[in-house]
């Protein structure tokens, strides 16, 4: 597989610190374009705080952010423009229809589409045509996970950051969205995704990034990837990390 | 953006079903409350025609009498409805509307219109004015308590942000999309004011005041909505505010206006009016006058004056009296007029109170009116007496016998046609309230910068 060099998202030696706990002690990476990049790390080891200060939630105590040129402490609103955030739990209105969701978050963010152009985006991420006028209340989570894909299409983002998005998803549902991961990275999206799908994170990653205490432990090129047994190696770095 | 958001919340609430009950409910108490208000209204219109017309009948058909027998013969003359108090009554039905005007006395409105009600009637009155500074910022606190905190409840708060939508546009989106809802309440009262009532700067200033107490509880509905944790604790903190300020507070507020400026009581000031008027001194000025005048006319008995004195006395004696009553008079205006002050003063506490006391003033049904009736109906009184006096004092001499007088002289007295005071005249008396209105908004939108900033602090959850 072939990955652009292009560089999206720039972390540089990021730090942030809650009172006593540092939750990012230095932590520097980068996705490309077009590239799927897997952040693993047990639970506290800085992957939500690194994502709150990528869509500019968290001001970071030191270090550098980039995302295509633009560094969202100095202009959030542009950072915020050139990114798409899929969060473990898309967030939707019960009870407006799926279509009815994906235009109101994007007329919101001042995004202007025919109503058409809307349903071709639920079509692309794979959402029954028959859901489309369902409320969403009645939707699985993948289904729900699909919107949400589809609101953060609709900005044409350059970058999009995915919280544990196969959490909680069956396994023919992960199969479908990881297709649609892989499809969105061929159209050149830089894909960052913060998980604990060892599994998903072999499968559809072509890097693979381990935190452990806000550190950068390890990062595994797609080669090596699909050589080593991820779990042994996850598992070696975060020893002795506290988990839950 | 008011569009969109507008259609979001209105899908989302009729699916839900609240919205449409509530605007239902209050679209029906308000709809009720103007029918039972026009019906009242029309009928004092009707009333207080029919008393003017019958009263100048009955005064110009009395008969031939001694000028002093009509004057004590009297007349009536009723305040009349101003047009917005079909939907603000004030404190029309708790003061009287009729006031007698005769010799010798000046006399308290009588005939309060509440007490043509059967007593329980009165803890069931619903009115316009009630049904938009009481029930209206309850429809806005149960319209809009969850705008914010159920966004944030159910995550889409933060994904909206994560959309780049700033949090002033949302925050805003969502306040006027809640005032549209609110201020459509207030469309009713709009036609009513051009359907009863000249377009004039009250009905204007009537309206305006309105719109501007909905925008007061639409900001705070929505920032306490931002500022809230849950959309349960937003509802309890607003129904909280809500009692305390449009129940508790006014209460609370006329009680101590009353106890730190306490009035006499009407009984005890009927009563003055009699022994403070009445008493040795005032013989004893009526028989200076009747010295004086028999030396400038150099005689020696009323007899030989050249008008009659018993009219000259007369009016020298209601002059006596009117100094009296307008010293009586003015120190329970006064103490009424305090407690009137001390309440609107209140009204920073409580935007209902700098409301109420706005909205009776403009619709005329407040206690400064009341007293501006008063005042021109004393004034008629005056005009009558002296009139009736000096026709007898230059008359009834001339005759042998006694003296009568005509229809010639009833119609002299012009008929009491009463305007109220152009708003302009009392603007000024009005600033507190007004003022309070400002500073509750002024607040607000401090308010509103805070809850921007928490909205973002929101960002980091």
């Amino acid at each position: 597989m072939t990955i652009q060099s292009d560089v999206v998202i720039t972390i540089n030696n990021l730090k942030k610190q809650f009172g006593d706990y540092q939750a990012l002690n230095g932590l520097s990476l980068n996705v490309n374009k077009g590239e799927i990049l897997a952040l693993l790390g047990p639970n506290g080891a800085g992957k939500t705080t690194t994502i709150n200060c990528l869509l500019g939630f968290l001001k970071p105590d030191s270090g550098e952010i980039n995302i295509a040129g633009t560094d969202p402490q100095q202009d959030v609103i542009t950072a915020r423009e050139k990114i798409a955030y899929i969060p473990e739990q898309v967030a939707l209105y019960p009870r407006l229809t799926g279509i009815e969701n994906l235009i109101y978050f994007s007329k919101m963010a001042q995004i202007e589409k025919t109503e058409l152009e809307f349903k071709e985006l639920l079509k692309f991420v794979g959402l029954p045509e028959h859901a489309f006028s369902k409320q969403v209340a009645g939707y699985s989570k993948g289904m729900r996970q699909k919107v949400g894909i589809a609101i953060a299409l609709a900005k044409n983002a350059q970058a999009l950051i995915l919280d544990e998005p196969t959490s909680g998803l069956d396994p023919s549902a992960s199969h479908e969205f990881s297709h649609l991961l892989k499809k969105l990275a061929s159209q050149g999206v830089a894909i960052l995704m913060a998980t604990h799908d060892l599994f998903r994170a072999q499968e559809d990653a072509h890097r693979v990034a381990i935190i452990n205490q806000g550190q950068l432990v390890d990062t595994l090129g797609f080669e090596q990837i699909k050589q080593v047994q991820l779990e042994t190696v996850y598992l070696e770095h975060i020893k002795g990390a506290v988990t839950c | 953006m008011l569009t969109l958001a507008l259609k979001k919340e209105w899908v989302d609430a009729k699916r839900q079903g609240q919205l449409s009950w509530l605007l239902g409910i209050a679209a029906l108490l308000l709809l009720v409350a103007c029918l039972s208000s026009w019906q009242s209204h029309s009928q004092y219109v009707a009333d207080q025609q029919a008393v003017s017309e019958s009263e100048r009948s009955r005064w110009l058909n009395q008969g031939d009498k001694g000028p002093h027998s009509a004057a004590h013969y009297g007349t009536y003359v009723m305040k009349p409805a101003s047009p917005l108090s079909l939907l603000d009554a004030g404190l029309q039905d708790y003061q009287g509307n009729v006031i007698r005007l005769e010799a010798h006395t000046r006399n308290n409105a009588l005939f309060r219109p509440i007490q043509d009600t059967l007593s329980i009637a009165r803890f069931g009155q619903l009115s316009p004015a009630f049904v938009l500074q009481v029930l209206l910022p309850l429809l806005v606190v149960l319209i809009g308590f969850g705008l914010v905190a159920t966004e944030r409840e159910q995550g889409t708060l933060k994904q909206l942000l994560a959309m780049g939508v700033s949090p002033a546009r949302l925050f805003f989106s969502k306040t006027l999309m809640l005032f549209t809802i609110a201020s459509a309440l207030l469309i009713p009262v709009a036609l009513s004011i051009l359907i009863f009532n000249t377009i004039e700067l009250r009905a204007g200033l009537f309206l305006g005041v309105y719109l501007l107490y909905v925008l007061i509880w639409c900001l705070l509905t929505v920032a306490i909505s931002s500022l809230a944790n849950s959309a349960r604790k937003a509802l309890i903190i607003l129904l909280s505010l809500w009692v305390f300020t449009s129940l508790l507070l006014p209460k609370l507020a006329m009680y101590y206006a009353t106890t730190a400026n306490p009035v006499i009581s009407s009984q005890a000031f009927e009563s003055r009016l009699k022994s403070d008027v009445y008493t040795p001194e005032r013989e004893q000025a009526i028989f200076e006058f009747k010295q004086q005048t028999l030396a400038h006319y150099k005689v020696s008995t009323t007899d030989q004056l050249p008008f009659n004195w018993g009219g000259a006395q007369l009016q020298f004696g209601e002059q006596y009296a009117d100094k009296k009553f307008d010293l009586l008079f003015a120190e329970r205006n006064n103490q009424l007029q305090y407690q009137s002050n001390t309440y609107q003063q209140l009204g920073i506490l409580s935007p209902f109170i700098a409301l109420q006391t706005l909205s009776m003033g403009l619709a005329a049904t407040d206690f400064k009116h009341h007293l501006h009736f008063a005042a021109e109906a004393e004034k008629q009184r005056r005009l009558i007496q002296q009139t009736l006096n000096f026709n007898q004092r230059d008359n009834a001499h001339k005759t042998t016998g006694h003296y009568k007088a005509g229809v010639e002289l009833w119609q002299k007295i012009p008929t009491f046609n009463y305007q109220s005071p152009s708003f302009s005249q009392l603007y000024q008396q009005y600033m507190p309230s007004f003022l309070n209105l400002l500073a509750w908004l002024v607040a607000l939108t401090v308010l509103c910068a805070f809850t921007l900033k928490k909205i973002k602090r929101e960002e980091q959850r």
